[in-house]
């Protein structure tokens, strides 16, 4: 278990500079720099700018200055606000993503967890056929379609919902859906079919032949097992969540990390695309190490050796 | 049974009742059998086809191209709320208080010139046709034109919008043509996607399953690591670094997608590898890349399919969201992200704008998905579920 543990921290550790190094690569391959807009700036200004951001050290010079920054937790500047850090972003945005994150990963939990195991017990009953249909329409269906009808019906028409900002609880209710939608439909689908597969072993026979009952047969045997794989997949879930974040973030103005992202691609504002990307990376490979950890306590075969 | 006579008597078939064989079928008219019996899936292949005529064809029977504009004549719903005119025309008011000439047809014949403008009464006066006039009257809002008699006309008559079947954008331009070239460019995009892909992983995953060894835990810990973080994330980030365009988008989606596709045929190549007709074709002094291709890939040509078809989607939608993001295609092309992206704004007045490009996306995404689970039913029975 330690040893396992080690290793793959030591593996985290070398995704992350391996990203670290191909975002800054690919920023530092843009043509014409990150100064090159469509203001035309004069050559002295050019300099000043590029001296100023020690744009004209060498490559590898560079890459020593921005990793040794990322080690003090310093993403360095803006390239397009002022006297802005990429670490005022993080730090301004962070608590509002993290908070809709969070509160859309408990949503996305218990509503498709009870979906499948309600679609799996009632297999091929209409409640499995209308739950699956829903599961299909939020699996295909792009967040923000979603979000804009979601906005159109609630917010215009029907006027239950503020429609932007997060001020009030209910402000929460719409961002929550449109991002969760794809993330409880998938998980939905997946815990149908694990439970399923789960409910027609051997050992959920041996179960009911002692005379066991049948809640009792679901809950303590069927259930632990058929969560493995929904468990495998939260990683990627997270992940979901964090890119949908983007858009969802875009549509409602909520003044996410998200937002701050997507502001800095459209501008151009390559440190701050870089220091976003490694802080997304980093924070990713961080949650699927954690889910990685769940599983030992979901699943006593798996101990790493 | 039929009993006669004589025991020894042949007996013939009578009519097709009887017979206990059916013609032998080859290994794809079996998978079009069972595809076709799954209603979803046919119905995403009508829908799909449906879609690529409205894609190719479409463009030459518009008589408007994707950038046509007429500012005009902008924001024009395709089911207009009309008024009377002096002469027995119809009046469209549109939401900046502009009136709009419409014929018996539901022809739009132009905006009127402004005429004398009232503030205080909330009234403006447009000449019409020569002699006559028309009193715009936004006392109360909607605002309304005032008959004869000088009385609001409260509730006007809905008709459709002959002229632009599905009405006009912020800058006049007609939906239904933008819809078509915006259908062709996301297609487009997905399927050159999908076909990059598709060759990137097929070489990557079955050279890595192929040769094995240390070459293959190199190869898979490259694709473990890229597959550790959102692909969006590079999606956005090569893009960034290429200008805009639609050779950068297909750039940026072709080189990320593959990951996927080389698991599948690394999982495929590795069960294959090792049996008879594999080492059979190494006797005879077959080179490794013609085993690949010549025997391993057609193998695991099913599992391919079915990858490659819910990659197309998953291309759709990720070129729709950049778009929607802001760095997709370049105006003044339009793909079916960038429609949504620039209705989201006028989304309360015009709600019409988003929807209908929304419709086409869900449209192509339903119907990818629904053939890319029936043909996995129909290729590999065993994982119906």
């Amino acid at each position: 278990m330690k040893k396992y543990l080690i290793k793959r921290l030591g593996m985290m550790l070398i995704t992350l500079f391996l990203i670290t190094l191909l975002t800054f690569l690919l920023m530092h391959a843009v043509p014409g720099g990150p100064f090159n807009g469509e203001k035309q700036v004069s050559k002295a200004v050019m300099d000043a700018l590029n001296e100023k951001y020690k744009l004209n050290d060498p490559l590898w010079k560079q890459f020593i200055d921005y990793v040794g920054g990322l080690l003090r937790f310093d993403l360095g500047p803006s390239f397009k606000y002022q006297g802005k850090t990429v670490n005022d972003f993080i730090e301004n945005g962070f608590p509002y993503s993290a908070k809709l994150g969070g509160i859309t990963l408990i949503f996305v939990l218990l509503a498709s967890i009870p979906m499948g195991i309600v679609s799996a017990l009632k297999n091929g009953k209409w409640q499995d056929m209308l739950l699956m249909t829903l599961a299909t329409i939020g699996v295909t269906i792009p967040s923000f379609v979603i979000a804009t009808a979601l906005i159109y019906v609630f917010s215009f028409k029907l006027q239950w919902t503020p429609v932007y900002g997060v001020d009030t609880w209910k402000g929460y209710i719409l961002p929550v859906i449109a991002m969760g939608g794809y993330s409880v439909s998938f998980l939905a689908r997946l815990m149908r079919s694990s439970l399923l597969d789960v409910m027609g072993q051997d050992y959920i026979r041996t179960a009911r032949a002692k005379g066991i009952s049948e809640t009792r047969v679901i809950v303590k045997h069927a259930l632990r097992n058929a969560l493995i794989p929904v468990v495998t997949v939260l990683g990627p879930t997270v992940a979901n969540l964090l890119t949908g974040s983007f858009v969802i973030e875009k549509i409602f103005a909520i003044p996410g990390m998200g937002g701050y992202f997507v502001n800095s691609v459209t501008q151009r504002d390559y440190t701050t695309i870089m220091g976003m990307t490694v802080f997304y990376a980093a924070f990713l490979i961080a949650m699927v190490f954690i889910v990685d950890l769940f599983y030992c306590l979901i699943d006593p075969r798996i101990r790493y050796e | 049974m039929i009993q006669t006579e004589n025991k020894w008597e042949r007996i013939t078939l009578e009519g097709e009742a009887d017979r206990l064989y059916t013609k032998p079928r080859t290994f794809a008219q079996d998978v079009w059998f069972r595809f076709r019996h799954k209603p979803t899936a046919l119905l995403g292949l009508i829908i799909n086809v449906l879609l690529l005529l409205f894609a190719i064809i479409g463009p030459y029977l518009t008589p408007y191209g994707y950038d046509d504009q007429n500012t005009k004549l902008a924001n024009i719903p395709p089911v207009m709320q009309v008024f009377p005119a002096p002469d027995g025309e119809y009046l469209y008011i549109t939401k900046a208080l502009k009136i709009i000439e419409v014929d018996k047809n539901g022809n739009l014949v132009g905006q009127l010139k402004k005429g004398k403008d009232n503030s205080k009464e909330k009234i403006t006066v447009f000449p019409y046709k020569d002699d006559m006039t028309v009193t715009l009257d936004y006392t109360k809002m909607p605002a309304t034109v005032r008959d004869a008699e000088g009385n609001r006309i409260e509730q006007g008559k809905t008709i459709w919008n002959h002229t632009y079947l599905l009405g006009t954008d912020h800058l006049g331009r007609d939906i239904l043509s933008r819809l078509m070239y915006g259908t062709r460019i996301s297609l487009l995009v997905a399927f050159i996607a999908a076909a990059v892909n598709m060759v990137i992983g097929i070489f990557y995953g079955g050279i890595s399953g192929y040769l094995g060894g240390r070459t293959d835990a190199v190869m898979m810990r490259i694709v473990d690591i890229i597959s550790t973080i959102p692909l969006t994330l590079y999606v956005i980030l090569i893009k960034v670094t290429l200008d805009d365009g639609f050779l950068s988008i297909v750039i940026a989606l072709s080189s990320v997608y593959w990951v996927d596709m080389a698991r599948v045929v690394r999982g495929q190549v590795l069960s294959l590898k090792n049996q008879e007709f594999v080492m059979a074709a190494r006797t005879i002094g077959s080179s490794t890349l013609a085993i690949l291709t010549n025997h391993l890939i057609p193998n695991a040509m099913g599992p391919i399919l079915v990858t490659v078809t819910m990659l197309i989607p998953s291309a759709i939608f990720m070129e729709a969201f950049m778009s929607f993001i802001g760095i997709g295609i370049a105006p003044p092309l339009a793909s079916l992200g960038t429609m949504c992206n620039d209705a989201t704004e006028a989304l309360r007045t015009n709600p019409y704008q988003l929807f209908l490009p929304a419709l086409v996306i869900c449209l192509i995404m339903f119907a990818f998905n629904f053939v890319g689970d029936g043909l996995r039913d129909a290729l590999d029975p065993k994982l119906k579920k």
